[in-house]
């Protein structure tokens, strides 16, 4: 089997973020909070649908959060909104190895526009509760706390998306349902890093759509319509690069759109 | 293709609703569990929940480990942090690191000084119990107390029963209390005498400011 050099760079990145949203528990201090909201080494950083939330409940935000979140949508406006999926997020991770399973006979993809909707029940939960409630039930914030914490009742969550993934619909939670995918996916449009194409050398053999967990996203370029994989959808995870044989997908820099 | 994908839109609709109002539900239900003691220096427990990102960060700086997270039976306290005395009170440091860590105002950074803050106020829930109002020399509660003197006081009386012995009664002072949970925490019993409960009425802020 061919080893994805990409994939192999993103299994260490991912690995490396649950070692540092573990710090806490070893009695480090170097980093404190989860993915929501968190210091390194005293630098504040905090989720951008967070800080919205908390506009939207309070109609105010600490300089803290103002400064944190702006760092976080510079840092993913330039790499492409949904790098903090394929690269960062403790759940992306798991639900990655859940897919690796292949013995059983699900539903392959739902649609990806569910996440909108998601995004904007998370909006009208949070006023009817009057909790950001995308924080409250995030199951991205439960391994986060379980990871300092230990283990407790709430990871039922996480077990119940899992045997969801494994029996019912692939990748149904990154891909439908998660909010704060549908945020990072709008904010990826805008990035000027993604994937490029080379239409010269591609033979359409298909391998990228194969590891693609978003393969929607390569409809368009295999088309031969457009030269960039274009769409918010796409976590530069560079599973498509590092499979392709016709070295026809790479990383590229163009202007945003 | 393009037919089939508009039949499918309005089933996501209706999965997202009835999934929505079953995550409305499980909280709304989980929100009648009571009170929390809350660390020191957090707003109104209505706006607390409205700016707690259950981000963890005054628990994973409180050098104690007084701060645990609410869990799933929480309901909609999930993820916020909680101190139960019984477990590890609040030692009220004077640097108050758990304000500092808070990036979001739910504990709020005008608190300055661990002796103002309000989280709740001990009571002698268990009269009948107290070692020292039974007329035993205990007055755990009172030795332990940050604000001793002031937030807890010993009064003494004749004790009626003997005629000739006193009783030296442990009394709170709420205006004093900091609510930190030492004395629940040192109490002797079982099941301790003296417990932190909730500020009544809720004032407008939990701490004096």
């Amino acid at each position: 089997m061919k080893v994805n050099r990409w994939t192999v760079w993103r299994r260490i990145v991912q690995i490396l973020v649950l070692l540092l949203l573990a710090t806490p528990s070893f009695g480090l201090s170097f980093f404190e909070g989860n993915l929501g909201a968190a210091a390194i080494l005293g630098l504040q950083l905090s989720d951008p649908l967070a800080a919205l939330q908390i506009l939207i409940l309070t109609g105010s935000l600490t300089l803290t959060m103002l400064s944190g979140t702006g760092i976080i949508l510079l840092f993913y406006g330039i790499l492409g909104g949904r790098v903090f999926c394929g690269w960062v997020c403790p759940v992306h991770f798991m639900t990655d190895l859940t897919d690796m399973f292949p013995w059983t006979k699900r539903l392959t993809f739902w649609r990806l526009e569910w996440k909108y909707i998601a995004l904007a029940i998370t909006g009208i939960l949070s006023f009817a509760l009057g909790v950001p409630a995308f924080e409250t039930f995030s199951p991205i914030g439960i391994a986060g706390r379980a990871l300092t914490f230990g283990a407790s009742s709430s990871l039922i969550v996480l077990v119940l998306i899992i045997i969801i993934e494994l029996i019912l619909v692939r990748r149904i939670w990154c891909r439908c349902l998660c909010p704060l995918g549908g945020f990072y996916t709008l904010l990826g449009h805008l990035s000027p890093l993604s994937v490029a194409y080379d239409q010269a050398k591609c033979t359409n053999c298909g391998e990228c759509q194969r590891v693609c967990f978003v393969p929607e996203v390569l409809e368009p370029t295999l088309n031969k319509q457009v030269d960039r994989v274009h769409s918010g959808e796409c976590t530069r995870c560079g599973a498509c690069i590092g499979i392709c044989p016709d070295h026809a997908l790479n990383f590229g820099i163009r202007k945003p759109f | 293709m393009p037919e089939e994908q508009k039949e499918n839109l309005p089933i996501g609709v209706k999965g997202a609703v009835v999934g929505g109002a079953a995550v409305y539900l499980l909280f709304k239900a989980g929100a009648g569990y009571g009170w929390m003691l809350r660390p020191p220096g957090a707003v109104t427990e209505e706006e607390f929940l409205k700016k707690c990102l259950r981000c963890g960060r005054c628990a994973h700086v409180c050098p104690y480990n007084s701060v645990e997270m609410g869990r799933l039976t929480d309901g909609i306290a999930i993820g916020t942090p909680v101190i139960i005395p019984r477990e590890m009170p609040c030692y009220l440091c004077p640097d108050l690191p758990c304000v500092k860590a808070c990036p979001s105002g739910a504990l709020d950074p005008e608190l300055k000084d661990a002796l103002k803050t309000r989280m709740g106020t001990a009571v002698i829930t268990e009269r009948e119990e107290c070692l020292s109002i039974k007329g035993l020399r205990c007055e755990v509660c009172y030795r332990t107390c940050p604000a001793i003197d002031k937030a807890i006081t010993v009064e003494n009386y004749l004790n009626v029963k003997t005629g000739r012995h006193a009783i030296f009664e442990p009394v709170v002072h709420k205006k004093d209390c900091t609510g930190c949970g030492i004395c629940e925490k040192a109490c002797v019993l079982e099941r301790p005498a003296i417990v932190v409960q909730p500020l009544q009425p809720p004032s407008e802020s939990w701490y004096e400011g």
